[in-house]
């Protein structure tokens, strides 16, 4: 098998720590939170901590394990076994959306109060990018921090937040500046019991619905100053750095997730006879189910070649967005797909497959549309 | 305090077996675990160990691949393994008690000694009570509570009917642990790369003057489980249904 040439008996173990812990611990509740709405993510990132699940690459000193790349890609292949797209995608906001800018540019004081705390699973974190008018296209972002003495005070709205009603401290995108351009943005690590910070409500979601997902306001709210990530001005610039680590930590999920449909279709198309053969007997399903097949290992392979260039210290931007494309098209069109094998049973909210069908939905939108990832893989490309 | 583990490395139950030759299975593509209820025993004695001192010394008698399971047991805190290597897929019951004495009498005795209360592969239930017999040592199987008080362990153990058994041991003892001994705990990342590092002595078991040869059990042969058959429909008014299945339960399955 491929996978012995990247993995050796530790990455293996590591693997068997996670895969026990999501049987175990995660995949028995999934449908309570699920139907709930919302998963206990204190209770969750706390166990999560102190196996020491949060903080694969950050560095010891702040609560982290100070491992590489191959370990973080094993942690998100068996995160990806939850039975749910929302418990994984609180994890991932958690260890790779909105701590790495605090470990790449913040100071000692937001490592020790902020980094540490959420590694550990005593603190959950959000990140603060999207608005109303401001998705993909962050530039449009209108929250404004004014500094003001030895504070900044801001005030604005931040939509879509995932762990928004549960958030300990969010990292925070804002205006600081009204010029044109990108050296008008600067990034924060807003704690939430602050006053002037409210949770306008839960939205409801087609799918991920065990994740919380908040609009946010934030109303002459006053953060310290020292709460500022790295420099003023340069948010934009670290922001689209954290970027990187957020579209990495969701390309895993698509492979894992589109072989999980496609085994959950074959199953179903093994015992569903139709015309006096079992489905999987024809032609059109077999050859479909191949090209996924086909398809799923080419993203597999461009993602541990993304992850052998980082580990070389290469930029593998270009890369990243190309494999975060590739992986939204390809959760869509398998989930689609996939339910299509299963024929009417695939509408029926019991059926694992139109779960999955609802929560894959987002990987060709969070994290940079499918049509800005396509706009970046021109701009690397010179086009 | 000094405490032995004796930890099998055996197949997923849920693996599928397939069969190569007549007394063997084909084991390479088989996913293999530590054997559960061994696990009861590896938690038991590091809870101990770090709640009073010691050491956790894990005993695994079998083939080369076997060292995954003993780093598992490693991450789970024990802190240094022997590991007999054997060449072939079954060892009986006797030669494993003798490996395990010979071995445990050149490491030094210890004080105490946990087992599973049987292995999920050939449960034949036997190796503790040999390993326990030849030590001159006394035994509680399927302990799902233990205490210790100094030199003495009460042990738990269920013994049908929602009744419960409290024996008293004196230290050395052998202990044949169970579900409800204790909840094996996830290992830490930290423990898993400390794992590598931990040592694990390795010997055949030829050195221990143990020939694979002399075993008093072999195996004879293995066969796959038939497969079982459809179900039957009974068709018919429903007295018919209800004496042709009398009939069946009777004459064909025997089980009225």
């Amino acid at each position: 098998m491929a996978k012995s040439l990247y993995f050796n008996k530790e990455h293996d173990l590591v693997r068997k720590a996670v895969r026990d812990f999501v049987n175990k611990e995660i995949n028995p509740h999934v449908d309570e939170w699920e139907e709930k709405g919302i998963a206990p993510l204190h209770d969750i990132f706390k166990k999560m901590g102190e196996l020491g699940f949060l903080g694969i690459r950050y560095p010891e000193k702040w609560g982290g394990e100070d491992l590489d790349y191959w370990h973080e890609v094993v942690v998100l292949e068996e995160c990806a076994r939850i039975d749910c797209g929302g418990v994984p995608m609180a994890m991932a906001v958690q260890s790779n959306m909105a701590t790495p800018a605090i470990n790449d540019f913040g100071s000692d004081y937001l490592k020790e109060t902020y980094l540490k705390p959420a590694l550990k699973g005593d603190m959950v974190a959000a990140i603060a990018v999207t608005e109303p008018d401001a998705g993909s296209d962050v530039a449009a972002l209108k929250t404004f921090a004014k500094k003001e003495g030895d504070h900044y005070v801001i005030n604005g709205s931040k939509t879509f937040i995932t762990n928004g009603t549960q958030a300990d401290f969010l990292t925070l995108l804002a205006r600081t500046s009204d010029d044109p351009g990108y050296h008008s943005y600067s990034l924060f690590a807003v704690p939430t019991d602050l006053p002037g910070f409210s949770i306008s409500k839960k939205l409801d979601k087609l799918g991920m619905r065990s994740s919380d997902t908040a609009e946010l306001f934030f109303d002459d709210m006053k953060v310290p100053a020292k709460n500022l990530i790295g420099v003023e001005g340069e948010g934009f610039i670290h922001q689209m750095m954290q970027f990187q680590h957020e579209r990495f930590s969701i390309i895993p999920m698509a492979y894992v997730w589109s072989r999980r449909m496609i085994d959950l279709a074959v199953e179903y198309a093994k015992n569903r006879i139709v015309f006096g053969k079992p489905l999987i007997k024809k032609q059109v399903i077999r050859h479909r189910i191949a090209g996924w097949l086909t398809e799923i290992e080419c993203l597999q392979q461009l993602t541990y070649h993304i992850v052998r260039m980082k580990m070389a210290g290469q930029d593998a931007s270009k890369e990243i967005s190309m494999a975060k494309l590739k992986g939204g098209e390809l959760l869509t069109q398998v989930a689609d797909g996939c339910l299509q094998i299963h024929g009417g049973m695939g509408l029926m909210n019991e059926t694992r497959i139109s779960r999955m069908y609802r929560d894959c939905r987002l990987m060709a939108i969070g994290g940079g549309a499918n049509e800005v990832m396509s706009d970046v893989i021109a701009n690397f490309s010179g086009l | 305090m000094k405490i032995c583990v004796c930890v099998k490395h055996v197949p997923d139950t849920a693996a599928t077996i397939k069969l190569a030759g007549d007394t063997a299975f084909d084991d390479a593509d088989v996913k293999f675990i530590s054997n559960p209820y061994d696990e009861f025993g590896i938690e038991e004695a590091v809870s101990i160990v770090e709640k009073e001192g010691g050491e956790v010394v894990i005993v695994t008698i079998g083939k080369e691949a076997a060292t995954s399971t003993i780093r598992s047991a490693m991450a789970m805190g024990a802190h240094r393994a022997i590991h007999v290597k054997t060449d072939g897929q079954f060892l009986d019951s006797t030669l494993t008690a003798r490996a395990l004495k010979a071995v445990m009498e050149e490491d030094g005795l210890p004080d105490l000694i946990f087992t599973g209360k049987g292995s999920v592969d050939t449960e034949s239930f036997q190796t503790q009570y040999r390993l326990a017999k030849s030590l001159g040592l006394p035994i509680v199987n399927e302990v799902s509570t233990l205490t210790l008080e100094g030199q003495k362990a009460i042990a738990q153990r269920e013994i049908g009917g929602g009744e419960k058994q409290v024996l008293e041991l004196g230290l050395p003892c052998v202990i044949g642990a169970t579900k409800g001994l204790n909840e094996p705990r996830y290992p830490k990342f930290p423990d898993i790369m400390k794992a590598k590092k931990k040592e694990i002595k390795e010997m055949a078991l030829s050195e221990l003057g143990i020939n694979e040869a002399d075993a008093k059990v072999t195996m004879e042969k293995m066969e796959a489980v038939p497969e079982r058959s459809g179900a039957k429909m009974i068709e018919g008014s429903v007295d018919d249904q209800v004496t042709e299945l009398v009939r069946i339960l009777k004459e064909e399955e025997k089980v009225i």
